[in-house]
């Protein structure tokens, strides 16, 4: 079950959300909808990150795949080079960084599909039209329906509706 | 921003979502024209291809010319976009706001311009990949460490890269474009938005992602131009072998990026009738940032040239010789008029700076570093250091065509692309307006 609140500012939003975080609800009941990004104060209603390490770790993998990729593919050629090198690093080594990024590109934007749900969305959460300008606020909760609701028109809702 | 502020949120979207139904005859009469100039340029390419390579002006010892000019000068235009929009994201520029989205586009249709014409410089384009050394099955045996190499790596990261960084702050965009579209547009831009609600959660991971993508974007845009240059600077010839190659083709990327930027924009703003949103303040900072890279350019041109003089060894100066009075200084002067004297005078004297001076002195930017890139690739190979391995180089009607073609298809696609979606992002800009 869930409770859809409307926000005319986003300080209003705050406080509903401070105030049931209050009554138990986590930051995984709450759910902000808006045409525009809104900025919280730090404590509010934060959203940890991994985006930064996920994308050093696309570096890593694509980068040393690469390297190795390259050195396979160099060393199985069977030429005869009389004993001279065919792997060079120098060389080497802007193929690694190009494609390093490029690891650490394709990671950070597969994670962000990840952490900004669009590959795992609840498609029974209903999502609410949002007039611009307007706050959204999303509610799940099973137990005290008419409590949060009168929580949320204290804190400056301009409506509150159910929604199953 | 000021003005900015004035405007109110719902013609905010109206004035910008304008441009994207109907189409007045001087959009239709532009398509028409750069879509026949494209068709005569792919028409040259076939001829080319189907005749064969000897149909151009390349010859022994000129074998890089038009084509590899054309390829420097369009990944160097690449560096509007992306590169710019980057610094300022970066730098919490808030100006930058409606020009991010003109410029990145710009990044994406000149790679995709530019990484075409190492595969028209090939002639036999049906068989490029013989080129690509890895896996190497067809044991070929191509030069592993040649920088060519490099260049594959470096532009296909870099376009990638381009394409998601114009791509997500489109998503909210296309997103509401699809609340208020029907039949297949609908469908189009709702695939394209991947389901975009507007939730914290869709903001907090775009907001991340933009800010990691904007440095990553920097550093690939900076190795790109890099790699470009020392395609030219790891060959031991006269005026390539030089350590300051990088950092100079980087300088003159962004400078002529930044000029492209310039004028487009101006086109935008007229075309579309955007004047409340790029404002004078819009184009007064980026003719400064152009002055400053005039500068720069300069600076890097002077120790080129003059450690060159200085040195005096034989084989380069033969070179240096070429450019600055000889078959090729009609070229070098026109470029020092066009790329120094004419931004310097226009765009630093305050008075004389106004939309107009700064859209002429980017068109004469974009001639001028045209020149600089044929400069830098033709009179090189033209005198190498064997007197009798000496020739001459004219290009004829089908490397004509086919660059002339590619300046078209550059303002074919951004025409279409100002059809589809909105050539400022609707939500960054009212993100301003409220904050």
């Amino acid at each position: 079950m869930y409770l859809m609140a409307e926000f005319a500012d986003k300080d209003s939003a705050a406080a509903a959300i401070e105030g049931l975080k209050t009554r138990g609800l986590t930051a995984g009941d709450l759910d902000v909808f808006s045409t525009e990004p809104v900025e919280f104060a730090p404590g509010v209603l934060d959203r940890p990150s991994r985006m930064s390490l996920v994308a050093v770790a696309g570096a890593a993998t694509v980068g040393v795949g690469a390297v190795g990729f390259v050195y396979y593919t160099q060393h199985s050629y069977n030429l005869i080079t009389g004993g001279m090198p065919t792997f060079s690093f120098w060389a080497t080594g802007v193929v690694f960084y190009e494609l390093a990024m490029l690891g650490a590109i394709a990671a950070t934007f597969l994670w962000l599909l990840h952490e900004g749900g669009f590959l795992r969305r609840d498609r029974n959460a209903p999502v609410p039209v949002v007039e611009p300008g307007s706050i959204c606020l999303r509610v799940r909760c099973d137990a005290d329906l008419a409590e949060t609701g009168t929580r949320l028109y204290e804190a400056g809702a301009v409506r509150v509706e159910k929604l199953k | 921003m000021a003005a900015a502020v004035t405007i109110p949120s719902d013609r905010i979207r109206a004035d910008l979502w304008r441009p994207l139904s109907g189409a007045g005859s001087w959009y239709v009469a532009a398509v028409v024209v750069t879509g026949l100039l494209v068709a005569w340029g792919l028409f040259a390419w076939g001829y080319q291809i189907h005749t064969g390579i000897g149909v151009v002006g390349k010859r022994r010892p000129v074998m890089w010319s038009f084509y590899i000019t054309n390829f420097v000068f369009w990944i160097g235009i690449s560096h509007a976009g992306t590169l710019i929009s980057a610094i300022l994201r970066l730098t919490h520029a808030g100006w930058r706001r409606p020009v991010t989205r003109a410029a990145e586009a710009i990044t994406v249709f000149a790679l995709m311009i530019g990484g075409l014409f190492p595969l028209i410089h090939l002639g036999r384009v049906g068989i490029f990949y013989y080129l690509i050394p890895y896996p190497n099955e067809r044991m070929l045996w191509p030069n592993f460490r040649s920088p060519l190499v490099w260049d594959l790596t470096a532009i296909f990261t870099y376009i990638t890269g381009s394409v998601i960084y114009l791509y997500l702050p489109l998503l909210p965009d296309l997103a509401d474009l699809a609340r208020h579209s029907t039949g297949p547009h609908r469908t189009i831009y709702r695939l394209l938005s991947l389901g975009w609600t507007g939730s914290d959660r869709e903001w907090h991971a775009l907001e991340r992602a933009q800010k990691l993508m904007a440095g990553m974007i920097l550093a690939v845009a900076v190795s790109v131009h890099t790699v470009v240059s020392w395609d030219f600077a790891m060959a031991v010839a006269p005026m390539w072998h030089s350590t300051i190659f990088g950092p100079y083709f980087v300088t003159g990327a962004i400078f002529s990026g930044i000029a492209a930027l310039i004028v487009v924009m101006a086109i935008i703003r007229r075309g579309m009738h955007l004047e409340a949103y790029l404002e004078p303040v819009h184009f007064d900072n980026l003719a400064k940032l152009l002055l400053l890279m005039c500068l720069l350019w300069a600076y890097f041109t002077t120790a080129e040239n003059l450690t060159v003089w200085y040195g005096n060894e034989p084989s380069e100066m033969v070179v240096f010789g070429e450019r600055v009075r000889g078959t090729y200084a009609p070229l070098f002067w026109a470029m020092v008029i066009l790329n120094f004297v004419v931004p310097f005078v226009l765009l630093g004297i305050r008075r004389l700076r106004t939309i107009h001076t700064a859209v002429i002195s980017a068109v004469g930017v974009l001639v001028g570093m045209w020149l600089e890139r044929f400069l830098i690739v033709v009179p090189t190979l033209a005198r190498p250091r064997l007197p009798a391995a000496w020739g001459t180089y004219s290009p004829t009607w089908v490397e004509v065509s086919i660059t002339v073609a590619t300046f078209a298809a550059m303002a074919l696609l951004y025409l279409i692309f100002s059809k589809l979606v909105p050539i400022i992002a609707v939500w960054e800009y009212k993100h301003v307006s409220d904050g």
